[in-house]
């Protein structure tokens, strides 16, 4: 199938991509433009495929747990290639966030690419409004998280030379904690068109059920992160803690609660 | 280190301009916001997590998150100097305030009406805040028919139900609802749900008194499709009769599309005490009481039905909130750059 193919080929390229980045960060060799370029043909790659099964299926990749991660690696990897090419400081970070990323690949390969059923409460704009601004969010705090690994790998001594033609931790925190201001932005939004959602289709804004009940503990553990900024004055790697332990709360938000949960967001049923 | 001396640690030299009250400052404190917060975080975990009432645990620090704001705000620097955080925070607190006002004013509840049957004002069941001021009256329809399609394996798609209605102008008007199309009046939201099913429909002629016509709701179809049969009482007397409705067609097939419908054949049977009696539409039953005329089968339908004055002030303070929150990062962003040494780089 021409949708699998196109997929296969791009999770390999995404994989040289990432092997890359990640040898050029032990090696001390910086080549950037060979990772960018191939993150692009990667990203191509992947719009085919899911724009071949949006095509076969008539709806977008938003139903099955095979579509979720297959849309939130092209997301994520989007957001990051963006961050890759118009900051320099992030690109050392490639060394942690393909390996976060490979893992969602491997998860992948290893879900059914069955079809689900669209819930007939799926056609409306706000589907797309909700599900992108998500896609922002968790963009904005995968590339947060990025740094935040820099300045950890940095704290334990770990590539110490080849990480050292960066900025320095503060800085790079400085950079992570604005990322994570965006985040809150779309991660906001995202809970502001969801309710509309609710609202508009059945109407309740909130019910408290599982993926509104962590994304809302997400948020929670946002604005936590960035008040204890302003609280203390914060060593560069307790911020990076912070950070980490928001994106494993959205992680586990946007792909756990989806996995575990037979009671599903009700707009999946 | 006593928690009071904790929070007197937070306060900031320079930012708490409040000498008077020195407990508002306290009040105010920036690491006490990080605490209230994981405090929050906690009370959504266990009213989430427990089966019981546990509206307490996001009630207590929604209550402090508001106190705390509300201080920082009142005593806190940094709110004069930077007016879209101020913005910011007022507009959480707008909303705390505003979900706090829903939730004891808001209503929830649902219906049942037979094809052609008018609402009343009537609810099966309902919750609702203690301050719920009811206008349920006031609300007029009709429901005048559903249509459901299903695909293969009995599975529900959209339904779509035409209801006539008075608007608050006081004309009549027309409106195809659903599950997810909410018949909007009086403030009200009214929507189909899954429950639905047969309405054998009488005409009830008592030996005194005027005539009453009338439908029983029988168990919700397909979910209870073996148990279609009901015990009601007749109107104004102590009587009651056993009803079952018997056909013999497939309605929805699990192997191909179907909708659902009436079954084109069926028979009604009665039970009182001991006498069993089958009845087509038109056929009679005589009771002591009076004369029970059978007048045919229709079909009902389950609604739920929501309101809740404060959707839209919400949806303003969240606009104002997520602006205000914009605005601030991006001024606070563009004024200092995130590397600086990068400029003589
Ligand atoms: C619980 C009560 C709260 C209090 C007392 C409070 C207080 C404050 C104060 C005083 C500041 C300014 C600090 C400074 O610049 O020195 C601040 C900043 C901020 N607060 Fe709150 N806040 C509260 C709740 C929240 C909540 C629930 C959010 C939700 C996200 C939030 C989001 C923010 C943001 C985004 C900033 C700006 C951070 C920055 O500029 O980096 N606050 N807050």
């Amino acid at each position: 199938m021409l949708e699998l193919k196109l997929l296969w080929s791009a999770l390999v390229v995404y994989v040289a991509s990432g092997s890359t980045a990640i040898v050029s960060v032990v090696l001390g060799r910086k080549p950037q433009r060979v990772i960018l370029a191939l993150l692009a043909l990667g990203l191509v790659l992947h719009t085919g495929s899911i724009a071949v099964r949006w095509d076969r299926l008539g709806h977008g990749p938003f139903v099955t747990m095979f579509e979720i991660l297959s849309s939130n690696v092209w997301s994520l990897l989007l957001a990051f290639a963006l961050a890759y090419w118009r900051i320099p400081a992030v690109r050392a970070s490639a060394a942690v966030v393909m390996p976060i990323v490979f893992v969602m690949m491997g998860w992948l390969l290893m879900t059914s690419p069955g079809e689900g059923h669209l819930p007939p409460t799926y056609h409306t704009i706000w589907l797309f409004i909700h599900i992108g601004f998500g896609k922002v969010f968790l963009g904005a705090v995968l590339v947060a998280v990025g740094l935040a690994g820099v300045v950890l790998l940095r704290f334990k001594g770990l590539g110490l030379r080849r990480l050292s033609g960066l900025p320095a931790d503060e800085r790079l925190c400085d950079l992570a904690f604005r990322f994570m201001a965006l985040g809150l932005i779309f991660e906001t939004l995202m809970l502001v068109a969801g309710a509309i959602w609710a609202q508009d289709a059945w109407g309740r804004y909130w019910a408290w059920d599982p993926l509104e009940t962590w994304a809302f503990v997400t948020w929670l553990t946002l604005a936590f992160a960035l008040h204890a900024r302003l609280a203390y004055t914060q060593r560069p790697h307790h911020g990076a803690l912070l950070i980490i332990a928001v994106f494993v709360l959205a992680f586990l938000t946007f792909f756990g609660v989806p996995f575990i949960s037979t009671a599903p967001h009700k707009g999946a049923v | 280190m006593s928690a009071l001396s904790w929070f007197r640690g937070a306060m900031q030299p320079g930012e708490m301009t409040c000498t008077a009250y020195p407990w508002l400052g306290r009040l105010a404190s920036l690491r006490l916001t990080l605490v209230i917060l994981a405090l929050l975080g906690m009370g959504v975990l266990i009213a989430y997590l427990s089966e019981t009432h546990t509206t307490w645990a996001l009630v207590i620090p929604l209550v402090l998150v508001a106190l705390n704001l509300a201080a920082a705000v009142a005593t806190n620097g940094v709110f004069r100097r930077k007016t879209a955080l101020l913005i910011f925070h007022l507009a959480l607190i707008a909303i705390i305030l505003l979900v706090a006002a829903g939730r004891l004013s808001y209503l929830k509840g649902h219906l049942e009406l037979a094809e052609g049957a008018e609402f009343s004002g009537e609810l099966v069941g309902q919750e609702s805040g203690p301050l719920h001021w009811s206008r349920l009256d006031r609300v007029r329809f009709v429901n005048e028919g559903f249509q459901i399609d299903y695909a293969p394996g009995v599975r529900r798609g959209a339904t779509n139900n035409r209801v006539r209605y008075v608007d608050e102008q006081g004309g009549i008007r027309q409106a195809v609802i659903g599950d997810n199309d909410a018949l909007v009046v009086h403030g009200y939201r009214f929507y189909t749900s899954f429950n639905k099913g047969f309405a054998p429909s009488f005409l009830w002629r008592p030996t005194q008194g005027s005539a009453e016509l009338g439908a029983v709701h029988l168990p919700a179809y397909p979910a209870h499709e073996y148990r279609q049969a009901r015990e009601w009482t007749l109107p104004g007397t102590s009587r009651t009769l056993w009803v079952q409705l018997q056909f013999d067609e497939v309605i929805l097939d699990p192997d191909k599309p179907s909708n659902f419908r009436l079954p084109a054949r069926h028979v009604l049977v009665t039970r009182s005490g001991d006498t069993r009696t089958e009845l087509q539409p038109g056929q009679t039953l005589d009771l002591p009481e009076g004369r029970l005329e059978y007048i045919g089968l229709r079909s009902w339908m389950g609604y739920t039905v929501f309101s809740d004055w404060t959707t839209s002030w919400l949806l303003a303070a969240s606009v104002v909130a997520v602006a205000s929150l914009s605005f601030h990062f991006w001024r606070k962003f563009a004024q200092e750059p995130w590397n600086p040494d990068e400029r003589h780089a």
